[in-house]
């Protein structure tokens, strides 16, 4: 046990900060580019002030398009490019692009669910009281979608996690990685058990954190 | 003050039937009066409040305000011109995430009102509500009529000249609507803000309203000073909201029978004047008997109007005499179990 314990736990170390780091960079890119990618769907969309049958269309097709492509696929699929953006294909920073590229649009649905959900009659109220567009889309929209926006938000998380473990195939690290390198192909069991029970803590943390976050911000 | 003129408002819809949802639509509020137009769902009448502040841009006419013609403004005049006019909704519309205070305070602060000034302004409108100390509180721990006094003070806090109010007492029980409509009474009286409403409840016209019109299929087909239409309803639809808030309406095999022997009319009188001296004086003139069967008084906001629903049992001549005195001592007369 102490003997497991000296040999992996530096290796432990390693792959959880590499996975929280590859989650917590392309998260961030992500929820950026989702927000803003959500709001312009919404803003857009048939029926609104700004409507725009050909932006709303454009990246309603664009998120559609991205969506449909399993991730394991578009990480080799964007080597080139992401090669091009970060200068390298591989590491951390290689799996940043790919994970952003794969997120951002999911998180774009989410949080326009999430915003769709705003009780229209609020807005329009804003709108009648004389209230800008965009000071409608912070103070009304993004804040009562807030509890929303963090659950959903927590799930994008969780599935972040999940493929950071595939960004192992172009030597990300991380603990999905060794996992696969040290549990399956060298059959190290006790790494494997070891990596699972952390990714179930780690989730589980997550998803309890976020529903605590949601639950303080609902205020109904 | 407010004062749509010649609006027409189209639906386009895709299968090439469009909804014509207001017709022509002319209406003008005084400043200071209290406006209010009635009609069932889907007569129009939302389509018609939403064209006061441009939430719905009219097809065709025009909008004023204060002199301005909102058709004719900027997308940015408009805006600012919104300031001016004050809404409150059926549904109340508040921020859930926000507490009483902040509900008030954030269109303030968005408004550009400075900080300084924000406190006292949601305070004082807090106070003209009643509501100061459920500052704190969020909207879901309130009842409705709670969130429409915030919602009335978030529209009051921005000092508006106008109050639009969208059905603002129809999901609320009838105490409550009371409430509001006191309310609204007293905004009306002690800040003189001029008030357009529209409603399905006669009670809330009976109540507040100096004023008012009656739409139907986009069409005003009525219009008139509550006195007016509570005395002298023309159209079949008014009639019938009418017999929404008094009991004025007999079955029609009731009415036959009686019809048997004299006649059934309903007398309506305008102000104090009961009408009893008066059927005392046809028994004594003319030797009808006259039996009551239903009567009641309304009170509206500018008079009081008295209905007497009659069997008045005689000869035919001797009615016929008793209603024409009944008519030259101005009380309006509608025979009932006529087709």
């Amino acid at each position: 046990m102490q003997s497991f314990i000296d040999q992996w736990l530096p290796i432990f170390y390693e792959a959880i900060k590499d996975t929280f780091l590859m989650v917590a960079i392309s998260l961030a890119f992500s929820v950026l580019i989702g927000i803003i990618l959500a709001i312009i769907l919404i803003l857009t969309r048939p029926g609104q002030p700004l409507q725009n049958k050909f932006v709303y269309q454009f990246f309603n097709l664009l998120i559609n398009v991205i969506r449909s492509i399993p991730f394991i696929i578009l990480l080799f699929f964007m080597l080139p490019f992401t090669k091009f953006i970060v200068g390298t294909s591989i590491g951390v920073e290689g799996a940043i692009v790919p994970l952003v590229v794969n997120a951002a649009p999911y998180i774009a649905r989410l949080i326009e669910s999430s915003l769709l959900e705003v009780n229209q009659g609020v807005i329009e109220a804003y709108r009648a009281m004389g209230i800008k567009t965009h000071q409608i889309i912070w103070n009304v929209m993004l804040r009562e979608a807030r509890p929303a926006i963090v659950l959903a938000l927590t799930i994008a998380t969780i599935s972040l996690i999940g493929a950071t473990a595939m960004a192992g195939l172009v030597g990300a690290g991380g603990l999905g990685d060794l996992a696969y390198r040290f549990g399956h192909l060298r059959y190290e069991t006790d790494v494997m058990y070891v990596t699972v029970i952390l990714l179930i803590i780690i989730v589980q943390g997550i998803q309890s954190i976020g529903n605590r976050l949601a639950a303080r911000m609902k205020k109904d | 003050m407010i004062k749509l003129e010649n609006v027409t408002k189209v639906f386009p819809s895709k299968k090439g039937k469009d909804v014509t949802a207001l017709d022509n639509v002319t209406i003008s509020v005084n400043k200071g009066e209290i406006h209010g137009v009635i009609g069932y769902s889907g007569a129009g009448k939302s389509t018609l409040i939403r064209c006061v502040n441009l939430l719905e841009t009219p097809s065709k006419g025009k909008v004023w305000i204060d002199g301005i013609d909102l058709t004719k403004l900027s997308k940015e005049k408009l805006r600012q011109t919104r300031q001016k006019v004050g809404m409150i909704f059926q549904h109340f519309n508040l921020l859930k995430t926000a507490t009483v205070y902040d509900n008030i305070a954030i269109p303030l602060k968005l408004l550009g009102v400075p900080k300084s000034k924000i406190a006292e302004r949601v305070v004082k409108y807090l106070e003209i509500v009643d509501l100061v100390e459920k500052k704190d509180s969020y909207p879901a721990q309130l009842s409705g009529g709670q969130k429409q006094r915030v919602a009335i003070a978030r529209a009051l806090s921005q000092e508006p000249q106008v109050l639009l109010s969208d059905e603002a007492t129809s999901a609320l029980d009838p105490e409550t609507t009371n409430s509001i409509l006191e309310l609204l009474l007293k905004i009306n009286a002690e800040l003189g803000i001029t008030i357009l409403l529209i409603t399905h409840e006669m009670n809330v016209i009976q109540k507040i309203c100096d004023y008012v019109y009656v739409i139907e299929n986009g069409n005003l087909i009525e219009q008139g000073s509550t006195i007016e239409l509570f005395t002298k309803p023309q159209q079949p639809t008014t009639k019938k909201f009418l017999n929404t808030i008094s009991q004025r309406k007999l079955s029609d095999r009731l009415v036959d029978e009686l019809k048997l022997e004299g006649r059934v009319v309903r007398l309506t009188f305008l102000g104090e004047n009961t009408g009893q001296p008066l059927l005392s004086k046809v028994t004594q003139q003319f030797y009808v008997e006259p039996n009551i069967l239903t009567a009641n008084i309304i009170e509206l906001k500018n008079g009081i109007v008295g209905n007497l629903v009659v069997h008045l049992i005689g000869n035919d001549q001797q009615v016929e005499q008793s209603l024409s005195f009944l008519q030259e001592q101005g009380v309006e007369i509608e025979e009932l179990g006529v087709n």
